[in-house]
This record gives C-alpha cells, structure tokens and sequence, in this order.
C-alpha cells in the first residue's frame, strides 16, 4: 500500500485509466440521483476526452466514434447517456489522488428546524470546501440557502466504490478468483464496467432515497428536509446500532489483472417513514403588493370627502374599495399563522375579479422581499388588509362600524350588512322578515341599499373598482332622491323595474324581487307624512356630505330596466331619468351650495318623492 | 460459449398487474443487455412504488408490449395455470443459406424465465351477488398487505437480476458497436402444463449444449 503512495498508476496504465473513469462515473450516477443541485464537474470531462482508449475491432468503441452527435462525449462513456443534473453547485471539484484511495459517498439526510422565513430570506451561496487532501469535496446542504438552521442530518446511504490492487490487497486467492475471470484485457475490463455501471444506475433508483430524491425535485412544497452528500475517503464506520437499521448491498466486483473493483452500498430502508410524513405548508401571509394593488396603483380620491385614517372605513381606500372595507370586517389584520384552509374557500367564494387581489399562499413564496413604496407603508393602511382567512364564520357581529362623519356615506352605503356573501344573505333574511318600518331607518336606508347591491352581486360586499363606489355616491344622492320624491319615471314599467330592481347598480340578474322591494320603496305605510321630517333632514346631511358629481366619471351600469341604454356616464339627467322635474347640471352641482340651494332641492326632492309613491299607488292599484 | 439461465422468483400477482410486472422485469433485464448506446428512461409503476429503467427505444418498447398481451390472451384462455415468459439472447451462426432452405442457427448464451402464478378471482354466485360484494372483497387492508408483499417480491427479483448480471459476464458476447440492443433476442411465452413447455426447454437445451440452472 504505501509502495503506492509514489507511484499512483500501478499495471497497466489502460486499465487504472479504465478504473479512473469508472470512479468518476459511478460519482456522477450517484450523485444525479440523489443531489437536485449537483453537476457533473467538467473537468473530470476533460480527462475523459483524453484517454487513448484503444480500439480493436470487436471491442466497444471508444467515445469518440459514437453516432450519436447531440450527447456529450463524456456521456457516451459506458454507453450510457447519462441527462444533466437539474442544478449545480458552485466550486465543486474533486481531486483523485489515486485509484487505491477508496470513493466514499454519503448521502445525508438533512432535516430543517422549523423556524424560517421565506419571505424574508435571502439566498446564501452554497459552499464547498476541500477539507484536505484525503477529502475530495464537501458540499454543504441546500440549507444554507434558505438561511434556516440544520436541526439533525443523518447518513441515509453511503456507498463505497473502492479499488484494491493484487499487490496490497490481500484477500486470499481463493476469494478473489472464485468463478470470475480476471478481465486480462481493457476491452473486457471496459465491457464488464458497462454492465456494472448499468446495474448501478438501475440499483440507485431502487432505494429507498430515491424516493426521496424524486419528492424534493418533483414537489412545488419546500419540505422540512433536504438531501446532501459527502465525498472522501474516510470516515467514521457507523456504529453497530446504525449498521443493525441498515440493509446493504455489494455488487460482484469487479477482478483485473491489477486488482479488483468493489463498489458496495449500505442504507437506511427505515427512514422513508420518516420521510413521507407529509409536510405542512409555509403558514400564508399578506402579500401587500400585486398586480392591481392599490397599493402600487394610485387611485382616484374623492377630494371632497376627506378622511381620516382612524378606522378601516376610512382609510384612503375605503371608500374605493368598499370590498375591502368588508373584509376589514371578516377579520382582523392579523395574519393567521397556521395553515388556513378556510383561505381557499374563502378564495373561492369571491369574484373572479378579485381572486387576483389575494394570491394563493403556495405564490407568496415566491416573492421576493422587496421593499414596498413609500405609499404603502403606512402602517395604518396595512392594518386594514385582510387577513387572508376570512369566512362567515370568522366574521364579526353585525356591529355597526365606528361613527365617522367624513365617511358616513359609506358606512351608510354598506353598513353593516357588508359581509360576506353567506352571512349577507343570512342577514337579508331576518330584515326581509323585520316590520318594514323597521327596515327604513334613517340612515341604514343606504345600508339595505348597500344590502341589496350585496346580494345582486352576488358577492356580498365585494366590490371590484373604484367606478362601483362612484356609482354608489351616485345611487345614494338618487336614492335620496327617490326617498324624497325626486326621481320620477315616465311610465309604470319604470317604476315598476325600479322597484323591482337597483339596476342602476348593474346588479339584477340573481335581484329577488321578494326580499328587496320592500326595502327600496318604501310604501305609504313605510313612511308616513310625519317621517319625512325626519328623512328629510337626514336626506339634507347626506347630500352635504355626498361628493360633488363629475360629469367625467365613467361608469357602467343600467339605471333602469327598461329600453334606456346603458348609462356610461354620471350625468344628473341620466340618474333622474328623463321625466325629472328637477334638472341637475355639472355646473349647478359644481357649485357652491348656499343652505337656501340646499333647501330649495330638498323641496323639488320631496316633490319627486311624492310623486312616485304616488306612480307606486297607482301601479298596485 | 455457455448458456447461462436465470430461473426469476415467482410472483403471485393479479389479472390487471400482469402489464406493469412484466414490463417492469423485462425492460430491467434488457437495459441491463442493450449494451449498445442507450438514453435511459426512468419509469414509474403505478401500482408500485418502484422506478425502473427503460433502453429509451420505441421499437423495444412496443415488442415487449405486444408480447405482453399475448401472455394476457394466453393467461385468459388458460386460467390456473403458472405461466411462464422466457427472454432469450442469442447469437447467429451460420447464416448461409442452402436450396432448400434458410435455416439460421441461433446459438442461445443466456436465458431468463419469468414465472408468473396469476391469481384467479372466485366468480361469484348470481343469486348472491350483494353478499359477494361484501364477502369476496379480501378488504383494503388485506389488499394492501397483498399489493405490499408482490412489490416487495418484485423489488427482490430486479435485485435479482441486477446480481445475475454482475456475476455472470464472461458469457456475454463481445459488444458490437451499435445503438440499443445489440444481441438479438426472443421472447417465448409457455404455460406449466404445456406439453411444449418441456419441449421447449428440451430443444433449448441440445441447441446451447450444457446449460448452467441456476436458481
């Protein structure tokens, strides 16, 4: 043995050169399938390409001659196309001392701690180290790169491809020779290492960490575990308690006239189990920006309705995203640290227009930790997203929310009925069932209509843009209108479609007409003389308050569900409808509004109010 | 030149796994003697939790398929009978032709047998065909212990096979170079109670000479 130390390339140099490039290609079949991350070296390639191999003619061909022209040469080795390794690890490189130095590859099991962050972290680089000569490569774990701790590894395999010369071997000629022919030639020892290396490459897919390899390169799922390996030439023997759990295998070696070949593997079968717990996914959490973020998108703000950002209602965006004030409501702003199942139901019960606004969990992980624009770092915005588990069980009791005079349309819009679409529907039942004049107060009267809208949609509070909550400033100074006696229709069937319908919310489709006639018209005996006082007062505070009508706020809807097109413009006239007796105009809304202003239309209010509940009478009539 | 024979493990397997076992066992053995350039293909079974290694060629692929349901058809119309596919490598000797005929001999080095034992599943009585679907079913449990045992079973004849060609090489011949398999081969598919299935092994036998059983 150490007369070998001098001279590295005992016998016939063909046949250690044979040897050579057979250690170096059970390394590559073994590391491609149990490493995702590992690469062939190449220049090992490269001492592949200069071997003078001879080439007789019944004798293998050497690489260089192979037909095939879309494989590299070092592939064609063995007569095994072998397919590239998925990644590759930086610096790695081996240096083969010798052929007598055995090749000992551990494949280690390495299991993750559970506390990391994906959101948070920051890829490392992965390192390899040459401890010393005797080692020929250390590769850390895909650990490193996830930034998490390494809570146990565990050698699940280990296999040993080592080659014994006859001059320091000594194993008894009786064992050596046995049955088996000494390949007294390279063509038959490069034969014989075609077979053994096609069995090898058979064998590594049969063991149990096969399984495991193909769970970590096929599975979306960053798992608890990862596969790395080890390569040197010593280690530590296990001890008689590991080796007991352990199952091995030795190939036939391999005899020449210089030596023999060995290559033997000993694993675990019992750590599958271990392996094949399922593994529980990374707990979601609120991704502040995508595509279509308010947060990234700058939205229109009414100018004339300032808010405060003292509550959920009025934030900024509140007021655009009347959707996103209702799941304010759901739930609080804490992320839900468990995995959330309820999440995807959740998910599923919103429109398609917004499933883009909450991405599933398995993408959050892939966005990378950048840092948000200065908008969105407000921190009272992000206490109003949603958490991303939300559900009508989850929803809080249909408390109103917080008085607030700056967005007291809103809240009147919506209400507190602005729940789910489960728990709206729930909730439109018992008021269908109310008194009617319990229905009407006075300023929930924009919440049933924010009810109503809830249900038509068919979304329950989910409203998609900020043109829906324009609409909806519209609806309410139309509604007050109504409420009063503004609104008319020329004929029955428009007061009849009114009634039957909000269309002017392009809500009517799934409209019952049951449950919402009775609270958008309110009957004579909804509102006697004595409460338009009352509704009138109201009325006037909700029209102080109602932002200034644009004329160039676009919008799709159908106000009526009669032949009259659909509206895409805010225009007083078209709200009214054509019959109106008052005529607004963008100039006369423009303008400053003096309390005589306001009284005056508050009577021409009343009047239309009192003439459809007349319209209304003569209709039931 | 000798002819080596590898009498596989028996397996005990069902009707509708006959495919995926057979597939499995005979793509094992031919990777292991398609010497010429190969690109591997990695092929899981769906019945088990096993991944075998294909030659990645088509032709192969559908050679072995279409004797594959041959043996089907012959297990269908022999029932209770162990059945037997033998995978055979040979080399062609003397190819010359002669007026009469055009006889090439086939010097045969290496033989697989693949014994099958297919299970027959009781046929159950038309009057009482609610019960049965209650009686007869062995359950998921003993169905699972079953399915594990045969995978089990399988794993040890591809370990099988895989020590089989480490240990006998020196009769391979020498290795053209070609693509793909490069000895040609045959399949032949026998039952136990054939009266050729002695036949078969008799002719097999005076044509390779002194063949070594191995078990």
């Amino acid at each position: 043995m150490a007369s070998y130390h001098g001279n590295t390339r005992s016998g016939a140099p063909e046949i250690e050169q044979i040897i050579t490039v057979i250690f170096a290609g059970c390394l590559h079949i073994i590391l491609e399938s149990r490493c995702p991350y590992v690469s062939f070296p190449k220049h090992s390639s490269e001492q592949i390409l200069s071997f003078p191999f001879p080439s007789p003619s019944s004798s293998p061909s050497p690489p260089s001659s192979c037909s095939s022209s879309s494989i590299g040469l070092r592939d064609k080795w063995f007569k095994l196309a072998h397919r590239d390794c998925p990644a590759a690890l930086e610096n790695i490189g081996f240096s083969h001392q010798s052929n007598l130095e055995p090749m000992i590859v551990d494949v280690i099991l390495v299991k993750r701690s559970g506390n990391w962050d994906l959101v948070n972290y920051s890829p490392k680089r992965g390192y390899a180290r040459n401890l010393s000569g005797k080692e020929w490569y250390r590769c850390s774990s895909e650990n490193d790169e996830f930034g998490c701790e390494i809570e146990s590894e565990k050698i699940i395999e280990r296999w040993v491809v080592q080659y014994e010369s006859k001059q320091s071997g000594d194993n008894g000629g009786g064992v050596m020779g046995s049955n088996r022919a000494t390949c007294k030639s390279s063509h038959e020892l490069y034969k014989k290492s075609i077979l053994l290396l096609r069995s090898l490459y058979a064998t590594v897919r049969l063991l149990p960490a096969y399984k495991v390899f193909r769970d970590l390169i096929s599975s979306a799922q960053i798992r608890a575990y990862n596969l790395g390996h080890r390569v040197s030439s010593f280690v530590e023997p296990f001890t008689s308690r590991e080796e007991a759990d352990m199952q091995s295998f030795v190939f036939p070696p391999l005899d020449t006239s210089c030596g023999r070949l060995c290559l033997s593997v000993v694993y675990f079968s019992s750590e599958l189990d271990i392996i094949s717990e399922p593994s529980t996914p990374i707990s979601p959490q609120v991704i502040h920006e995508y595509v279509g973020s308010p947060m990234v998108e700058p939205l229109k703000r009414f100018t004339a309705v300032p808010v405060s950002q003292c509550s959920p209602s009025s934030s900024p965006f509140g007021r655009r995203h009347s959707w996103s004030y209702d799941l304010y409501r759901v739930s609080p702003s804490s992320v839900n640290p468990s995995p959330s199942p309820t999440y995807s139901e959740s998910c599923a019960s919103m429109p398609k227009q917004l499933s883009h606004r909450f991405p599933p969990a398995s993408l959050r992980h892939h966005i990378p930790n950048e840092t948000p624009p200065a908008h969105m770092k407000d921190p009272n915005f992000h206490e109003y997203w949603p958490s991303p588990t939300f559900s009508p069980s989850s929803s809080p009791s249909p408390s109103p929310p917080a008085y607030n005079p700056d967005s007291h349309i809103l809240k009147a819009l919506f209400g507190s009925e602005s729940a789910p679409f489960g728990l709206s529907v729930s909730r439109l039942s018992p008021l269908a069932s109310m008194p009617k004049n319990q229905l009407l107060p006075p300023s929930p009267s924009m919440g049933t209509c924010g009810h109503r809208v809830a249900k038509t949609d068919g979304y329950a509070g989910l409203y998609p843009t900020g043109s829906m909550v324009d609409k909806l400033f519209a609806s309410a100074k139309e509604e007050a209108g109504k409420l009063s006696g503004v609104k008319q229709s020329s004929n029955s069937s428009s007061m009849k479609s009114f009634s039957r319908s909000p269309s002017r919310f392009s809500f009517q489709d799934n409209f019952d007409d049951s449950e919402f006639s009775g609270l958008l018209i309110p009957d004579d005996d909804d509102l006697p003389e004595s409460s338009t006082r009352p509704d009138a007062a109201a009325l006037f505070h909700l029209l102080e308050k109602a932002p200034p009508l644009r004329p160039d706020i676009s919008i799709t809807t159908n106000l009526v569900q009669d032949s009259k097109p659909v509206i895409e413009e805010i225009s007083p006239e078209s709200l009214l409808g054509e019959s109106a007796s008052l005529n607004f105009s963008s100039s006369e809304i423009e303008s400053s509004k003096t309390t005589a202003d306001a009284f005056t239309e508050l009577v021409e209010y009343k009047k239309m109010k009192e003439l459809l509940l007349k319209q209304c009478k003569g209709t039931q009539a | 030149m000798n002819c080596e024979v590898c009498q596989l493990k028996e397996l005990e397997v069902e009707h509708f796994e006959i495919r995926e076992v057979l597939r499995c066992i005979l793509h094992t053995i031919l990777f292991h003697r398609a010497l010429g350039l190969v690109r591997p293909k990695d092929v899981d079974l769906e019945l088990f939790e096993i991944t075998y290694v294909q030659c990645g060629d088509m032709e192969l692929e559908r050679k072995i398929d279409e004797k594959i349901d041959q043996f089907i058809d012959r297990v269908e119309k022999h029932p209770n009978k162990k059945n037997q596919i033998c995978l055979s490598f040979y080399e062609v000797k003397n190819k010359h032709a002669t007026w009469f005929t055009n006889k090439v001999e086939r010097l045969f080095w290496e033989h697989w047998y693949i014994n099958l034992n297919v299970m027959q599943h009781p046929k159950t009585p038309s009057g009482k065909s609610h019960h049965s679907k209650l009686v007869v079913d062995p359950g998921v449990e003993a169905r699972g212990a079953r399915r594990a045992a045969l995978e089990a079973s399988l794993r040890d004849v591809l370990f099988q096979i895989i020590k089989f060609v480490n240990e006998k090489k020196d009769h391979v011949p020498s290795i053209p170079n070609v693509e793909g398999i490069p000895f040609p081969y045959e399949i032949t598919i026998s039952s136990s109670s054939d009266s050729a299935f002695g036949m078969d092994m008799f002719k097999r036998m005076l044509q390779t000479g002194h063949p070594t059983m191995l078990s």
